[in-house]
């Protein structure tokens, strides 16, 4: 996911570098065959065995990872491993990775397995991890598999049954909304609505349309009541899919499952059914009354356009909340999961999880292990939180338990990220978390989404149509044939 | 002796080429991860293309692309060389301005162009909002999206054309304008029958030049509007990338970038058709 922060990161860069001395003692005990942390020699041993080793970890340019890449000597100091960290944009991330295991290259050896346009695409080239979580003589996962939020485990880490990444990073997508604003204005607002404006997810989506009309002629705040990512992008194609499994849709029959475990042919789309139409002919009326910038934006343009207050709410990625709150909305933003359509909430997932190149020699595969064993530890996610301008939220459920970190749910935080934590939580329950299909063909199928999706939006085209022509385009490109979009 | 040479240089350029040929007529594919698979398909890489509407669409923006950008840069150029070429004093100088967006890697001025007509925070489209002008998101819509990418391409090309066609004019011969000029020719006399005939072949040069990389421009339409709102920015070049490196369909781009490369050598031949007319008149 292409969420690279427009902030600076000095200072998150500085307390990572400063605190990871910390991850190193508490991890050189976590060798041990319970994952507890400790002091043992035999554990400390197993995190040396590799000394003098040298991978490369290639990733998006996104928050966590240049956080790592600042300083990697703790993980030296650890392991006496040499990495070497390349940052990209997810899509020439994706490009060079597929190359290099089309070509058996073997140059990068950890991977940034964004699940949908990387993983699996190209799942042929991951290792199945259980080849190092079952080997005695590799540490053992702190805390033991399970400590991950099972379905970003799931969502970011299988591809049929097969484990071949560990979650990395979890941004989701939630309402985000100007909390002065709807205290300034909730009397006003509930008597003309009828209704408590605040949102939940009890709240539906036309509710969430008449709230953001509000807005629009009623106050002189915000020129817009929303905004929406809906750039010819990947972007679009996010903010579309929580309406369409709002509405009762999906891209595929038993889409969230696909999404949670995929699959190399996912059967017919479903996109031109009622339910699909319905939704998209909501999502059309929904920003066409945007702010008009929404058909330029994507989720890095909304973030910056809501906190320049060009609108009082949008739907958008969790992570952003660290953004804000070092800007002039600083204490003014709320968070809320998604409102429901006629069938349920649905929040996108769109984390990653790192994986380990199968054409990487079995020295360096080791290696890549220890290196995400560390970089996806407890201690690493609290030190990725304890930054100023995190950008990242944990994906182990015991992280969220620390009293440290339970304090800081609540302003004032030392870890704005988790002020979204409560509306993520709610997000992440299967009823509410919503997951595109992890297939092969993803990118072709997202291309096909988008472009459509963007055709009914600025160009007349009618959602009807949008749907049908993307349903039929998808299914030519679920057959492996170029799809004509 | 330049033998062994040659036979190099024609190795590695024409060992891709026939390899090119070689997958427009495979299924190949990256997809898997597993390395690339390939099998043969005959002629339907060739087939689906030509009945391809995202390609015949990909084309036709192309097409009206590739006019308003070399038709512009060659009107402005022009106009631009002609102004320089009066100054008596300072042309050097004016020159060193005129000539700094074409010194600019097409990869900024696309970062450039998104940022300053980004609709909350960017420049250009607060100036047209506020001079009426233009109140809209400009990369929301088709028609304002495309012609913002195309006047970034005007604005950092039309330098070299202007640069070229400054070349030509500073090798007329002053007597020719001289005599002109005591005959008694205005300026838009000289114009049309003096200047702008001995700068044709240097005119066709740089057509020749900018047509050539117009056909493959992708870095500053990409980073601005992805070939959006709508694929109203979706060019020929846009679309090839797609196909070979999101969608990870090699054979299928291979027959694409094989047909870019013919109408390449088309145009190059029409304009050299056109620079050697005048000698075969002679």
């Amino acid at each position: 996911m292409e969420k690279s922060s427009a902030l600076s990161r000095r200072g998150f860069l500085g307390l990572a570098a400063g605190g990871m001395a910390g991850a190193v003692a508490g991890l050189g005990g976590c060798g041990s065959s319970t994952g507890t942390s400790g002091r043992s020699t035999a554990g400390r041993n197993k995190w040396r065995q590799l000394a003098g080793a040298k991978i490369t970890f290639i990733s998006e340019n996104t928050s966590p990872t240049s956080a790592i890449a600042v300083n990697l000597s703790p993980f030296q100091d650890l392991t006496g491993i040499d990495v070497s960290i390349e940052q990209l944009e997810l899509s020439s991330m994706a490009q060079r990775v597929a190359l290099d295991f089309g070509s058996h290259g073997g140059e990068y050896h950890v991977i940034y397995a964004d699940p949908n346009q990387v993983l699996a695409p190209l799942n042929h080239g991951f290792v199945e991890l259980h080849k190092f979580i079952d080997d005695p003589s590799l540490p053992s996962v702190p805390r033991g598999i399970g400590d991950f939020v099972p379905v970003q485990l799931h969502a970011a880490g299988y591809f049929q049954k097969r484990l071949l990444a560990l979650p990395y990073d979890c941004p989701t997508i939630i309402w985000c909304y100007r909390k002065d604003l709807f205290d300034k204005y909730r009397t006003r607002m509930r008597r003309d609505l009828g209704y408590d404006p605040t949102p939940s997810v009890t709240k539906t989506w036309e509710q969430y349309f008449q709230i953001a009309r509000w807005f629009d002629d009623h106050q002189n705040d915000v020129p817009y009541g929303d905004g929406h990512m809906a750039k010819q992008y990947d972007s679009l194609m996010c903010d579309f899919s929580t309406v369409l499994w709002a509405y009762g849709g999906d891209y595929f029959h038993h889409g969230q499952h696909i999404g949670a475990w995929g699959a190399v042919d996912p059967g017919p789309c479903t996109l031109g059914r009622p339910e699909a139409i319905r939704a998209a002919a909501f999502y059309q009326r929904l920003v066409a009354k945007a702010n008009p910038g929404s058909t330029s934006w994507d989720w890095n343009d909304l973030a910056e356009a809501f906190g320049n207050g060009q609108c009082a709410m949008c739907p958008e990625f969790h992570e952003d909340a660290a953004g804000w709150e070092t800007g002039p909305l600083k204490g003014k933003v709320g968070f809320s999961p998604l409102p429901r359509g006629p069938v349920r909430s649905a929040n996108i997932y769109g984390g990653t999880g790192l994986g380990v190149s199968r054409y990487a020699s079995e020295e360096q595969q080791r290696a890549a292990w220890l290196f995400i064993l560390w970089a996806t530890s407890p201690q690493a996610q609290v030190l990725d939180l304890e930054s100023s301008v995190g950008g990242g939220t944990p994906t182990r459920t015991s992280v969220y338990r620390q009293p440290n970190v339970v304090r800081n749910m609540h302003p004032p935080s030392k870890m704005p990220n988790l002020l979204a934590y409560h509306a993520v939580s709610e997000a992440w329950k299967p009823q509410n978390v919503g997951l595109r299909p992890k297939i092969p063909s993803w990118n072709q199928v997202d291309t096909v989404i988008y472009t459509e999706l963007s055709q009914m939006l600025t160009s007349g085209k009618s959602p009807e149509a949008a749907m049908t022509d993307a349903a039929r385009e998808i299914d030519q490109a679920t057959k492996g044939q170029a799809s004509a979009i | 002796m330049m033998l062994p040479s040659l036979l190099i240089l024609a190795a590695i350029s024409l060992a891709p080429f026939f390899y090119m040929i070689w997958m427009s007529f495979h299924n190949m594919s990256l997809l898997g991860g597993a390395g690339i698979t390939s099998s043969w398909n005959g002629g339907a890489n060739w087939s689906r293309m030509f009945t391809d509407p995202a390609v015949g669409q990909g084309w036709l923006a192309m097409l009206i692309y590739f006019v308003a950008t070399v038709g512009l840069e060659l009107v402005l150029g022009v106009g631009v060389a002609l102004l320089v070429f009066e100054l008596v004093w300072g042309r050097n100088l004016a020159l060193s301005f005129i000539l700094m967006p074409m010194f600019i890697a097409p990869v900024i001025v696309g970062l450039l162009g998104r940022y300053l007509v980004n609709s909350s925070y960017g420049l250009y489209a607060w100036a047209l909002r506020q001079t009426g002008v233009y109140g809209g998101a400009i990369f929301s819509h088709p028609v304002p999206a495309f012609v913002s990418v195309v006047l970034m391409d005007v604005w950092e090309w039309t330098p070299l054309i202007a640069l070229i066609t400054l070349a030509g004019l500073v090798s007329i011969s002053p007597q020719l304008l001289e005599a002109a000029t005591v005959d008694g020719a205005r300026y838009r006399q000289r114009l049309r029958h003096v200047i702008l005939p001995s700068l044709t072949g240097v005119l066709v040069i740089a057509l020749l030049v900018r047509s050539m990389d117009a056909l493959r421009y992708f870095s500053t339409i990409w980073l601005s509007t992805d070939g959006g709102p709508g694929n109203a920015t979706k060019i020929i070049p846009l679309r090839l990338y797609e196909v070979a490196f999101r969608f990870f369909h090699l054979g299928y781009a291979a027959t694409i970038g094989l047909v870019m490369l013919a109408v390449s050598i088309l145009l190059a031949n029409a304009f050299l058709r056109v620079l050697r007319a005048p000698k075969a008149q002679s």
